[in-house]
């Protein structure tokens, strides 16, 4: 490296610009690869905070027993702002959240904007489901799938790379994923056709390093299962973040629903990889294995709740287990080593598309249920048993956390010739009237799927918000009815609510600063931050000098 | 090290820059769609300009005793038919005459017009893009502070997408008075903490609470008020002035050219028969 000596040789660039390159050095603290395999402590570093997605905090600042006196710290306003599904991540007193084609970088002791990078010129505007980190880059997708590498303390761009078009019917909303030095990013569009894949980008340079299809081409094994009509075509989208075992180091990736939606009759067979939980070898995009959940699915239940990596006793064994609520209304648990199907129970009560899942992992189906012309009802919702809301799992009480639905709809469908990218899905479903659809966080056995406890909520049933779970004992998660609200980890007993007055569609995180622990949720429109009450000590106005400017023509050199 | 980094930035392949070619009108469109972004049209708009407009509105367009063409909100958001029948009929109850040029030279000179509002990246370059490169990471020493798609430093705003979020009169302006307009967010500051330290930097934000503070350090401070003692607002940015005498004026007008070209994406064009588009400020 050269020295200071060197710049004073280039006294004609001046002395300022010799305390310049001081920038040009490396910076030493960064994220890590190591960082991220810790989980989330001060910092909440991934969508899920952790690569197990147990969204289980150790912080515990904020207990079951003070959880009540928690009060607002700040509200970050995000203009224009629409239909907010960000989920915060948060590192060294920053906090990234997305919006539509833009990250906001907020100082998390203030809720101050300290940068805004905003993609200018991209036409579309899809939801957005948050940023990545890894090393000074700060990652996210566009609506129109470019995937943008941006420096975490200045917003600056450092590279950018389209990996979909809309011309071929992609958009993107996913949060990428990083996994050691790459960066893995899905796409969205599969209710009116596209071809839905995963892949896997350098976090240094964003070249492609592999894509893996969730629809096999033509030829390749489990091509057969679709038919000839929509295997280009067929969605299987990859919208939601996967979860990572670094030591089996596989990625376990939801995928999306069959095109179009809600008839079949031109995807004859299981339609792979739709529906499915897909293992992957980071490293190549290899296939492990893969399970799915709903064959040839006709209600648009696609499994993008992302599934939850536990290492626990299964009937008296220590096994590695992968567990999902899925849209379809069965939680699973499955060895996540092989991808064996070991047990399904149902966990609403609003459920008649299906008997039961047999030994195979595969639907009992209830004739009748499937969508027709004239309607017919189904339970769940097309909304789903559960969705994209975040469960979480707490390791001291041994409960999985999973905001659910009860609910059925009228289903029906079109035999019309399927028409990609206009918005065709084969027709939907639409609320009975005097429904009594509810959602409910429910408590379950992760092993058993039992219910050990449930908090109704009230509500028209649209929001998307779900979990958090605290070494606290507290479980903080977004209700139907615009509120944050905190639970007893062990019982469902409410310990504290706030009413933000928007609705939901993402979850809460936490973090600390300066020894205070936090809690965020994002809004429709805004970001909400939590703490425990302290009385505001007064703030001394600060000197300040206003240097006039020369004259002009007398700038300093 | 600075040789280190200069080589560096050799070594890597040149940036994804754009040609700024953009598809050329065709015979039978209208003559908006014929003028309004053909370079040649308004090269020729600039020479009837100077000729008949310069003396009220200034030799660029920057406005004197007739109002600036740049900034002015009415001609951006004009259409090029209006800009057209203003130029061609004068403007009822202000000093803008009607002119007896004929049509061709009119939509030559609203295309002109229209050009002074567009991004630099959408403007006839001043120089040698490739040229300005070298200058903006050899001579001019801009790399120390801007960066471009991830190569250079912190301090200073980004410019990978300067072309397409700036005019060429803005680039050429913050080049050779950079104290005259200030980037939001880039506020230069000297800050002084209660614990005796002494952090310069831009104020990316303030207000009596809390500061955020990008330094000359290549550090983010995010300081609660209560730390800070006192703060000196500097009137000068830390950008180097100077650079008007510092570089020729081949070199600025090549360094415009190059920043001109940096753009993200390429920004949508106007529909040149149709109303331009409502600004945010409305």
């Amino acid at each position: 490296m050269k020295t200071t000596s060197q710049c004073v040789t280039l006294r004609s660039l001046t002395a300022l610009l010799c305390g310049a390159l001081a920038l040009a050095a490396p910076i030493a603290a960064q994220v890590r690869y190591e960082d991220l395999l810790d989980g989330p402590g001060e910092n909440w570093l991934t969508y899920t905070g952790d690569y197990a997605a147990q969204r289980h905090s150790p912080l515990k600042q904020i207990t079951r027993e003070n959880a009540g006196s928690m009060v607002p710290q700040w509200t970050y306003h995000v203009e224009d702002a629409r239909r907010l599904s960000t989920m915060p991540i948060v590192y060294d007193g920053l906090m990234y959240v997305t919006n539509s084609n833009e990250v906001h970088a907020i100082d998390v002791r203030s809720g101050r904007r300290v940068w805004l990078h905003r993609q200018e010129h991209v036409e579309m505007r899809r939801q957005s489901r948050g940023a990545a980190i890894l090393g000074d880059k700060v990652f996210f997708a566009t609506s129109d799938c470019h995937l943008v590498a941006i420096h975490r303390k200045t917003g600056a761009l450092i590279w950018e790379r389209e990996y979909a078009h809309p011309d071929q019917g992609y958009h993107c909303t996913v949060a990428p994923l990083p996994v050691k030095d790459r960066i893995l990013a899905g796409v969205s569009g599969g209710d009116s056709g596209m071809r839905g894949f995963l892949a896997a980008f350098s976090a240094e340079t964003g070249e492609e390093l592999w894509r893996f299809w969730t629809i096999p081409g033509k030829g390749e094994p489990g091509a057969d299962s679709w038919g000839e009509k929509t295997l280009a075509w067929g969605g299987a989208g990859t919208w939601m973040p996967g979860t990572f075992d670094p030591e089996l180091n596989l990625i376990y990736w939801p995928t999306g629903n069959p095109w179009p939606d809600f008839y079949g009759g031109d995807r004859p067979g299981d339609n792979l990889y739709s529906d499915s939980l897909i293992a992957l070898n980071p490293d190549n995009g290899e296939l492990k294995w893969y399970f799915q959940f709903t064959p040839h699915d006709v209600w648009d239940w696609d499994a993008q709740e992302f599934p939850v990596l536990l290492d626990l006793p299964f009937k008296g064994r220590p096994r590695k287990l992968v567990v999902h609520a899925n849209r379809n209304g069965f939680y699973y648990v499955l060895d996540r080593v092989s991808g064996e199907f070991l047990q399904a129970t149902p966990f609403v009560d609003k459920l008649n598309w299906a008997e039961g899942i047999d030994a195979k992992g595969r639907p009992i189906l209830i004739p009748g249920r499937e969508p027709r012309p004239e309607g017919v009802e189904a339970c769940p919702t097309v909304r789903g048993a559960s969705n994209w809301m975040s469960p979480s799992y707490n390791p001291e009480t041994g409960l999985l956390y999973v905001v659910t639905l009860e609910g059925c709809d009228i289903y029906t469908s079109s035999s019309k010739e399927p028409e990609p990218m206009v918005g065709f899905a084969g027709t939907g479903g639409e609320r009975p009237p005097r429904d009594g659809n509810r959602f409910y966080l429910r408590a379950l056995n992760p092993t058993t799927g039992e219910r050990v406890w449930e908090y109704p909520m009230t509500g028209p049933t649209t929001m998307w918000a779900g979990t958090l779970s605290t070494a606290g004992g507290v479980v903080f998660f977004g209700d139907d009815d615009n509120h944050i609200v905190a639970v007893d980890a062990r019982n469902g007993q409410h310990l504290w609510h706030y009413n933000v007055g928007q609705a939901l569609f993402s979850s809460p995180i936490t973090f600390s600063v300066d020894g205070k622990q936090y809690v965020t949720l994002t809004t429709q429109t805004d970001i909400f931050t939590f703490g425990l009450f302290e009385p505001v000590k007064p703030v001394p106005l600060v000197t300040e000098k206003h240097e006039p400017l020369a004259p002009s023509g007398s700038g300093s050199q | 090290m600075r040789y280190l980094l200069l080589s560096l930035i050799v070594a890597v392949p040149l940036f994804a820059q754009h040609d700024g070619r953009r598809s050329q009108p065709a015979a039978g469109d209208s003559p908006a769609a014929r003028y309004m972004h053909d370079p040649a049209a308004i090269g020729q708009g600039r020479t009837q300009f100077g000729n008949v407009c310069s003396g009220c509105h200034g030799p660029n367009g920057e406005g004197g005793r007739g109002p600036s063409l740049i900034d002015a909100s009415n001609t951006r958001r004009a259409s090029s038919a209006e800009l057209f029948s203003w130029i061609q009929k004068g403007i009822p109850g202000t000093d803008m005459p009607p002119s007896p040029l004929p049509d061709e030279s009119i939509w030559q000179l609203a295309a002109f017009v229209r050009n002074l509002s567009a991004p630099a990246f959408d403007q006839p370059l001043p120089g040698d893009a490739a040229a300005g490169r070298e200058v903006f990471f050899g001579k001019a020493g801009c790399a120390k502070c801007h960066m471009i798609r991830g190569q250079g430093g912190l301090l200073g705003p980004d410019l990978s997408d300067a072309g397409a979020s700036r005019k060429q009169v803005q680039l050429r302006e913050a080049i050779v008075d950079p104290s005259k307009r200030i980037s939001d967010g880039f506020t230069p500051v000297v800050v002084k903490l209660r614990n005796g330290k002494q952090i310069d930097g831009v104020a990316r934000n303030f207000n009596n609470y809390s500061m955020q503070l990008m330094g000359t350090d290549g550090e983010l401070h995010l300081l609660p008020k209560a730390s800070i003692e006192g703060v000196v607002y500097r009137a000068e940015s830390w950008m180097p002035a100077g650079y008007a005498s510092r570089l020729t004026a081949t070199d600025i007008d090549d360094l415009v050219a190059f920043l001109s070209r940096q753009v993200i994406r390429e920004p949508a064009r106007e529909d040149p028969d149709g109303p331009r588009r409502e600004n945010e400020d409305n």
